[in-house]
């Protein structure tokens, strides 16, 4: 090959690198990192990048050059140079790749392994995945489950994770950790939060109807504010429990049927937003033209009679009908009870 | 009357005159399909009936029962209606079979593309026009898809009706469009460019073309029943336990399809091995040969597992057998184990295939030799091998044993070696050429270069930390695309413009074909790559709803795709109408060296009035003198004058 195609080569080729290097660089391509499992992840990302562009850079300028130079006159009807090949060259790039290859691998092995490690002091998280909504639970404080996660910021959590029903998969594109959550088996991932900060919690895996509001969020605070909110979850918990009249059963079922995990429900402190919020139940009644009480039963147990705007039919399980009469009578009226007059 | 006509006339003139009267009823053909598809829907249905009543088995009528039995019975029914198992079932109850009389052969009018014919050539064209049947059917769902998507919230389509849309959309796709139609161009380029006659068993590549369009019709009829929403990929046991009928729509379909490459892939394998013109050595057949050489041996070893898979998915959903219910000590994970063992190797059946396209197409357009051969076929039989030592890199997040994953990364990462061997190696074939810009040739090198981008997010993924953030996002809707639209379907239309003047005998119009072109690398580009943004930024794949942040970027891409759709058009235009009114097409209007375009265009019904004699490699462009294959008429050049 003449000099002055090399050059020409390496002059297309660098262009080529560096336009592939705007676009990798300019663009804000990774969300911004909030774990130090997803500090290493990125690392990695960026790694294969380089090697990425540099070989893209190659490609292109070859396709390029020879585009434009190899080109055939229209009346030129003659061969190209029979060159059947060239072992030195082939034998380059079968080797060269194999060395980039295993040194992507090398450092991905070291960087799984690494976020795979569970410090000896962490704190543990029970996530329960089930059709469409999330509950994490924390056996450290008495079982206090939410349908939010709240984690303290640089405390290693081991999140231990369990589906009632089909495959889920738990991803916080911050902590650029996804990890399917399987019926059956319990699977785990390790996260050390970094920033402060409301992330979403998103659902990957594809589980039903109701699979795209499958979210919720996840909130990364200061040890002192996390402990603070224990506290205050701890409190609410035990002033439900002793609310008077028969809220108290109702408060009960509602919770332990996983109606919080969907629904925002005051009275209960209760946050989901998967469906509507139960403290507008007056309006919906309105709306569909009921009752208050003969609309909540029907939605209890037909939930497809009367979807609120907004919200998709098939969403919330109909599996509800078998509820004890007691306990549905005693979660309807809490329900009626907890709407303002 | 062309020599071709003439022959089949001689030909069919020994055959048994047609039947009159009643007596049409019971020939092969449509008359025939309509009451054997009622007589074996009756008997699927009286057997059903007749165990369940003696087993008292309640209810007697189960419509789920009933259906996945008739899922069976009905389309051997349609089949042997139209004639697909005339000739084995003579021999099997012993009464005399047809002489073999070739009347079968060759095609006269439309008509003759809608019977059981056992022309490879007609059955190539069959096989390319159902699969882009399919291929627009499919098509339309993702513009349905996409115009859902271009706002966030819920506009035109449930969210149930969103996931059989992309369900069926993949499932078509791959079964019905992708491996079908590299089946269908090599049924009609394998025995010419080999040198043989036809293929190695004619009635069985009848009856699996005639397996597709059952198969196709009962995954669009998933639609009418409570449908199959659960992905193509099927997973246990959403797509068992929990789903509804729809889901045993696309276990069958499967079945279906899988028999029917199976049946395509044993018949390429016999016809390679035992059917090769003489002088045709392994080392001297065209890379496309030893592409579905490959492709079949792939097809043949893994896609019993898919069999498997949806047999026993099917079988938790039906008949409550417990393989991949947790509930009752099934494992699920089990079936992503054995359904990625199909398929993983089904993306190389996906693309091998196309590899063979581009080094035909490439070695012809750049007037050269294909820069190292044998390193390139033996590239292909690595990626055989390799293939199925990697189907858990599609688990990484799965919770199989943590153990697993390296392994699999680095054999996931070893399979880049050998195909970055057959890119570099088509790069090389470019330099020093004379390179000339035909519409396959521009087909051909876009999907070199979009295959490099595929491959490149291939070696993202494979990398387990960083597929472990972008698993089930965007990013792997984007790489999909890249190496399935920008690499199969890219070389699926360059093989037909290629070899559209040999099918057809007549030319397609270069300018539309090269519009065709530039609006498909634009408008794939415009909608795919920005997929890797939204995946990396956390926007998950299989969604009707997405978070407002998405919103701008996922209108953009929807017009993209609206563009990209649209250009197909330009495609199906340019087909039907040089179809139908093209300029005749010369015997070798590439100036190519292989086989098949030794012969006019199109072909003489049995190929070949002499048989081809090959005296060298089939791309020795620029080498003085030399031949590929040489007729009895032409013994000029009789000895071989290639040193290789």
């Amino acid at each position: 090959m003449r000099r002055g195609v090399l050059v020409r080569l390496v002059a297309v080729g660098l262009a080529a690198a560096a336009a592939a290097f705007a676009v990798a660089f300019f663009v804000p391509w990774l969300p911004r990192s909030a774990s130090k499992q997803a500090d290493r992840i990125h690392f990695v990302f960026w790694f294969v990048s380089v090697i990425s562009i540099g070989i893209f850079a190659l490609v292109a300028a070859v396709i390029l050059y020879a585009v434009v130079r190899f080109r055939a006159r229209p009346d030129d009807d003659s061969d190209g140079a029979p060159i059947h090949g060239h072992t030195g060259l082939e034998i380059a790039w079968t080797a060269v790749p194999a060395v980039l290859v295993a040194a992507i691998a090398v450092v991905s092995a070291v960087a799984l392994a690494q976020n795979d490690h569970l410090p000896k002091n962490h704190l543990r998280v029970d996530v329960t995945a089930q059709q469409f909504a999330w509950k994490f639970t924390y056996p450290k404080y008495k079982g206090l489950s939410t349908s939010m996660l709240h984690l303290p910021l640089h405390e290693a959590i081991d999140l231990e994770m369990r589906s009632k029903d089909v495959i889920h998969s738990f991803w916080i594109p911050e902590f650029s950790q996804s990890q399917d959550v399987v019926p059956g088996i319990t699977t785990r991932v390790v996260i050390t939060p970094e920033r402060l900060g409301t992330y979403p919690v998103v659902c990957t895996e594809l589980c039903g109807e109701g699979h795209a509001l499958m979210r919720t969020q996840a909130i990364v605070m200061t040890q002192r504010a996390f402990l603070g909110w224990v506290k205050g979850e701890e409190k609410a918990a035990l002033a439900a429990s002793q609310v008077p009249a028969g809220a108290g059963p109702g408060l009960a079922v509602f919770k332990s049927a996983g109606c919080s995990n969907c629904h925002t429900f005051k009275p209960a402190g209760s946050t989901g937003t998967t469906g509507p919020d139960l403290d507008n139940l007056t309006r919906y009644a309105r709306r569909a033209g009921q009752p208050l009480k003969p609309f909540i039963r029907e939605s209890i147990l037909v939930p497809n009679a009367y979807i609120e705007k907004g919200y998709s039919p098939n969403i919330m399980p109909n599996t509800f009908k078998s509820l004890p009469k007691s306990q549905l009578a005693a979660l309807i009226r809490f329900l009626v009870q907890g709407q303002k007059k | 009357m062309t020599s071709a006509a003439l022959a089949h006339d001689e030909l069919s003139a020994g055959a048994a005159p047609p039947p009159r009267g009643w007596r049409r009823l019971l020939a092969p053909g449509w008359l025939r399909v309509p009451w054997m598809t009622a007589l074996f829907f009756g008997i699927g249905l009286g057997i059903t009936l007749l165990v369940r009543f003696a087993e008292s088995w309640k209810p007697i009528w189960d419509g789920q029962v009933i259906t996945t039995i008739e899922l069976t019975a009905v389309p051997f029914g349609f089949l042997a209606g139209l004639g697909g198992f005339d000739y084995w079932a003579r021999y099997a109850i012993g009464s005399p079979t047809r002489p073999e009389d070739h009347s079968g052969h060759g095609a006269q009018s439309w008509r003759d593309y809608f019977r059981v014919n056992t022309d490879h050539k007609v059955i190539g064209i069959q096989y390319l026009v159902a699969t882009f049947f399919f291929f627009i059917a499919a098509g339309l769902m993702a513009m349905i898809m996409r115009a859902e998507l271009a706002r966030p919230g819920m506009q035109f389509v449930g969210n149930q009706v969103f996931n059989e849309l992309f369900s069926v959309h993949a499932a078509l796709m791959i079964f019905l469009f992708i491996i079908p139609a590299f089946a269908g161009l090599g049924n009609f380029v394998i025995p010419l460019m080999i040198g043989a006659p036809d293929m190695a068993f004619p009635r069985l590549n009848a009856l699996s073309f005639w397996l597709l369009p059952v198969a196709g019709l009962i995954m669009l009829g998933s639609f009418i029943v409570p449908g199959f929403g659960c992905g193509w990929t099927g997973y246990a046991p959403l797509c068992s336990t929990h789903q509804e009928l729809g889901a045993v729509f696309f276990n069958m379909g499967v079945q279906w399809a899988g028999a029917s490459s199976i049946m395509t892939a044993l018949n390429f394998l016999v016809t390679i091995i035992t059917m090769r013109a003489p002088g045709m050595t392994f080392w001297r057949m065209p890379l496309l040969v030893w592409a579905n050489f490959t492709t079949s041996l792939l097809v043949v070893i893994a896609t019993p597992f898919i069999a498997g898979s949806q047999f026993m998915s099917m079988f938790d959903h039906v008949m409550h057998t417990n393989f991949f219910n947790p509930d009752q000590h099934g494992y699920v994970l089990a079936y992503q184990h054995i359904f990625w063992f199909y398929s993983h190797p089904a993306v190389y059946i996906m693309m091998l295939p196309g590899f063979g396209i581009a080094s035909e197409v490439i070695s012809t357009f750049a007037r050269k030799p294909i820069f190292g051969y044998r390193l390139m076929a033996l590239s292909l039989m690595a990626i055989l091998v390799l293939g199925f030592s990697v189907w858990a890199h599609h688990m990484f997040v799965s919770g199989m044993s943590p153990w697993l994953r390296v392994p699999m990364m680095v054999t996931s990462v070893i399979i880049a070696i050998p195909t970055g061997i057959k890119v570099f190696s088509w790069l090389a074939t470019l330099w020093e050429g004379k390179l000339n810009f035909s519409t396959p040739m521009l087909f051909a090198l876009g999907f070199v270069s979009m295959f490099v981008i595929g491959g490149l997010s291939g070696i993202y993924l494979a990398a387990v930390p960083i597929d472990v953030h972008v698993s089930d996002t965007y990013f792997v809707v984007a790489h999909i695309h890249y190496v399935l639209f920008g690499g199969s379907l890219f070389t699926i239309f360059a093989g037909i413009y290629y070899w559209f003047p040999k099918m057809t005998g007549r030319m397609y119009n270069e300018r539309l074909g090269k519009l065709h072109f530039w609006l498909t690398f634009i408008g794939f580009n415009a909608t795919f790559f920005p997929m890797h943004y939204l995946g990396i930024q956390g926007m998950p794949r299989r969604v009707a709803d997405y978070a407002p942040r998405f919103a701008n970027l996922n209108l953009f891409i929807s017009i993209a795709s609206f563009c990209l759709g649209a250009s197909t058009l330009v495609f199906l235009y340019n087909i039907i109408v040089s179809w139908a009114r093209g300029e005749p097409a010369p015997a070798n209007p590439w100036r190519a060296l292989t086989i098949e375009w030794q012969v006019s265009s199109p072909p003489p019904v049995f190929n070949f009035d002499e048989i081809p004699q090959v005296v060298g490699g089939p791309y020795e462009y620029g080498v003085p003198g030399a031949r590929h294959a040489v007729f009895n008429g032409d013994r000029v050049a009789e000895r071989e004058q290639v040193p290789r």
